[in-house]
């Protein structure tokens, strides 16, 4: 069985006056069960041109619904102000700015759940891993 | 000004290569590098099912740079949450899954909400923002 692991830390010396130091892995394993996630997109970068909008990153369509899918996103850009707004179908989940990265369950619970990834200005790259399950 | 990073690590042996991907972010303020995020809410629940909750009581000023952080510490690998955002289905997060995602707060009803299954859910989060508008009493 393939085994996939992520791990996140938060830290922090100055936020709070205890300081913040958190860190937890999860073994990225198939819905209820503890089977290993078998599928991957592998990682990939994505540069949007100008005449930018909303781009369809992953189609809902594509992947079996209800599912433990797991996608990993970072925005390559160095310049503060550029964003990727992360979309599911409509909704506006949220914005990584510059270096920042996001890791995101996904259902791909109906064909119209896309994620889509909609830049804040041209030529911004995007990097990004799907591990799927099924 | 205050400084939390959020560092990731990816391994895998999915591929004919092994796989291990790292990045690491300083959580700003939306759209600076001057500023960090410097308010949280912090929180460990007990999540029964049959309802969908709130995870976020208070509204954090939107299209921000907010961060959001929430694990499922159920053992139980058929237990999970199914994650929502103003009705709008993300993902489901099982047993020892967490997830680590921009929180854009866009408007009143695009709050974060939660619904478990299988069983009672054990629930940690932790909300980075840089702001809220208090709910009155």
């Amino acid at each position: 069985m393939a085994t996939t692991t992520a791990t996140i830390t938060l830290a922090s010396t100055d936020l709070i006056s205890d300081e913040l130091s958190l860190t937890t892995t999860a073994t990225l394993t198939a819905a209820g069960s503890s089977t290993g996630l078998t599928g991957t997109s592998g990682l990939g970068r994505k540069k949007l041109a100008s005449g930018h909008a909303a781009y369809t990153l992953f189609d809902g369509d594509d992947y079996t619904a209800d599912k433990a899918h797991k996608l990993y996103l970072k925005n390559t850009s160095t310049i503060a102000a550029e964003y990727f707004e992360i979309i599911v179908n409509s909704e506006q989940i949220g914005r990584i700015y510059a270096g920042d990265w996001a890791f995101i369950p996904w259902m791909a619970n109906a064909s119209t759940n896309d994620i889509k990834i909609d830049p804040s200005a041209d030529d911004m790259v995007l990097e990004y891993m799907l591990f799927t399950d099924d | 000004m205050a400084t939390t990073t959020a560092a990731v690590t990816l391994t895998s042996d999915l591929l004919s290569d092994a796989m291990s991907v790292s990045a690491s972010t300083t959580c700003m303020k939306a759209g600076t590098t001057a500023d960090g995020l410097d308010q949280m809410e912090y929180g460990y629940v007990d999540l029964p099912t049959g309802d969908e909750y709130d995870l976020v009581a208070s509204t954090p000023t939107a299209s921000k740079g907010s961060k959001l952080y929430l694990k499922n510490h159920s053992t139980d690998e058929t237990y999970y949450v199914a994650v929502t955002q103003n009705a709008q289905a993300i993902g489901r997060l099982y047993g020892g899954d967490w997830m680590f995602i921009p929180a854009d707060f866009h408007d009143a009803a695009a709050d974060i909400a939660i619904t478990a299954n299988g069983g009672t859910n054990k629930i940690c989060y932790a909300l980075f923002h840089e702001g809220t508008v208090l709910v009155t009493t």
